[in-house]
């Protein structure tokens, strides 16, 4: 926990300092610089949640909805 | 499909409303066209400790899983996403909940069954079913936004109600973003048990009546024992009994952070609260007790190869199923990051640490490297390392204790660590320039993966894609 509370602040001290504008973003809005899976990721991240006996952490589901986690 | 029908009717509720509250201000759409997503995955693996039969077993199966995602633009602010798909399988170690074939163990010319072959029951295949709806509105500065989802899904033990909704606050003129969601399932199991176990309940726990009539039963040295116990022990699963409270329910609470560090680079912290109750066993999983006698319906020569592929007719029985905890907490945390190195490169990374109150631990890395060999075409190699500890319940084959309160040879809670390699290639065309009747194909994308376990389990899967939009 205490390199997650460390992590939060190394994030929001980069906050403070850097401000990219609308018109600096052409790289962030780059389709593959997106924070999530891809779509068509949903399979084999289903099929990892049958197989392992860890889940969530992936910005989609977490647990449930099936017998398998 | 009652239900189905009334999560379809609520949403499309809510659009209406939705609808009539839209401003006549000009703001760029959130969704310009109404999107239309055709996915379809294949996925194969093969392994030898299937849970079905107690930790030792073929693992072999295969899925087909066709899904549509339909996302509408109902105004300027509001989108409204239905996503229906279904999971067709064929498993051997789930056709073993009844290894004596469809004719049951007492047919005439000798009950046969092994862990190592796939039974003909009713078992060896099924579909899943599984409707998810979402509805989302962005605020006119699109720095609020708030989304609301209901889930339906169902296969033959198993049914779920999901319903969630999360909400994401844009601030730091847009660098930072701050979103936090909850999900509720409500789920249900409809139990299927180990033909031996659910039979032996059945017969009055009389080993000379209904399903074992007439059917012999051998000992660990091979010998058929006598049924009324009155000359040595008998095959008695004590522990056994059927499932009183069959809810499965979830709760969880997601958080999440992202920021934008440069022009150049971004990246999200996040964690989950994750809290279920209920059975969270599964009621067709065995286990053996190694302080317990061993029992065998079969060819009694096989008995000594038990645990080898060349056992083809021969089966141990269960001494229980599978059981575990009726509460779990589960925290995993991580981040991502992402930096665009040029207009041809960007590298993709994850990492999550994992920890829940069973005794499990885990450590998953992830890294993507997107390549852009066109204007049209982008590569996707990729890798992934992962590695767990054991549950604390957790025991091989025929290793857990009858007086334990829990226990499970499900190789899923084992300790394993796992290597993952992947490889996609993606067209896209933003101007859609190939039409299907309304439709312009703006995506195609196809990912391969192969994945292999520590403890001998292997599987791979291929995943497609096509995404229309409509002109």
């Amino acid at each position: 926990m205490k390199k997650a509370f460390l992590l939060i602040v190394v994030i929001f001290t980069f906050s403070s300092c850097v401000v990219v504008k609308e018109y600096e973003k052409v790289n962030i809005n780059d389709p593959d610089m997106k924070l999530t899976n891809y779509g068509i990721d949903r399979f084999n991240t289903n099929a990892l949640l049958y197989r392992e006996a860890t889940s969530g952490g992936n910005g989609g589901k977490t647990s449930g909805g099936c017998g398998c986690n | 499909m009652k239900n189905i029908i009334k999560f379809v009717l609520f949403f499309f509720t809510i659009a209406t409303f939705a609808q009539n509250d839209s401003t006549k201000v000009y703001k760029k759409r959130v969704l310009e066209s109404t999107e239309v997503d055709f996915l379809m995955s294949y996925y194969e693996q093969n392994g030898d400790n299937a849970s079905v039969t107690g930790g030792i077993g073929t693992e072999e199966l295969t899925d087909l899983s066709p899904t549509i995602v339909v996302s509408i633009p109902l105004n300027e602010d509001d989108i409204l996403t239905v996503d229906f798909g279904i999971s067709a399988y064929t498993s051997a170690s789930s056709s073993n909940l009844n290894p004596f074939d469809k004719s049951g163990a007492s047919v005439e010319s000798g009950a046969k069954g092994t862990p190592w072959l796939a039974a003909s029951g009713a078992s060896a295949s099924d579909i899943w079913y599984g409707l998810n709806t979402a509805y989302s509105h962005s605020s006119d500065d699109r720095n609020f936004i708030w989304e609301a989802h209901a889930s339906y899904a169902t296969e033959y033990d198993y049914t779920s109600i999901g319903f969630g909704g999360s909400t994401a606050k844009l601030f730091n003129q847009k660098n930072t973003e701050l979103n936090i969601g909850f999900q509720v399932y409500l789920d249900n199991w409809i139990p299927e048990y180990p033909t031996e176990l659910d039979s032996y309940l059945e017969a009055g726990e009389d080993l000379n009546n209904g399903y074992f009539n007439g059917v012999s039963i051998l000992n660990q040295d091979g010998f058929e024992i006598d049924k009324s116990g009155n000359s040595g022990p008998i095959w008695n699963p004590e522990n056994f009994d059927f499932i009183n409270d069959k809810s499965r329910n979830t709760y969880s609470v997601s958080v999440s952070l992202s920021q934008i560090v440069s022009k150049n680079a971004q990246g999200v912290l996040f964690f989950d609260l994750v809290q279920q109750k209920g059975w969270l066993s599964n009621p067709i999983q065995r286990v053996y007790f190694k302080d317990k006698e061993n029992f065998y319906i079969g060819n009694s020569e096989s008995i000594p190869i038990y645990t080898s592929r060349e056992n083809t007719d021969v089966f141990h029985l269960a001494d229980d199923i599978e059981k575990l905890p009726d509460t779990r907490h589960k925290i995993p945390i991580g981040l991502r990051f992402n930096y665009f190195i040029n207009e041809f490169l960007t590298v993709r990374t994850y990492y999550r640490y994992y920890y829940d109150d069973w005794g499990v631990y885990s450590h998953t890395a992830n890294v993507e490297v997107p390549i852009k060999i066109s204007d049209k075409f982008t590569l996707y190699p990729s890798f992934r390392y992962y590695t767990q500890t054991a549950a604390d319940y957790f025991a091989p084959y025929n290793e857990n204790i009858s007086t334990d309160n829990y226990y499970t040879s499900d190789y899923d809670l084992s300790k394993f660590n796992a290597n993952q390699y992947g490889f996609g290639v993606s067209y896209t065309d933003i101007f859609t320039k190939a039409n299907v009747w309304k439709f312009g194909i703006k995506n195609v994308d196809l990912r391969f993966h192969q994945y292999d376990r520590s403890n001998g389990l292997s599987a791979w899967i291929v995943s497609g894609a096509i995404k229309f939009v409509m002109q």
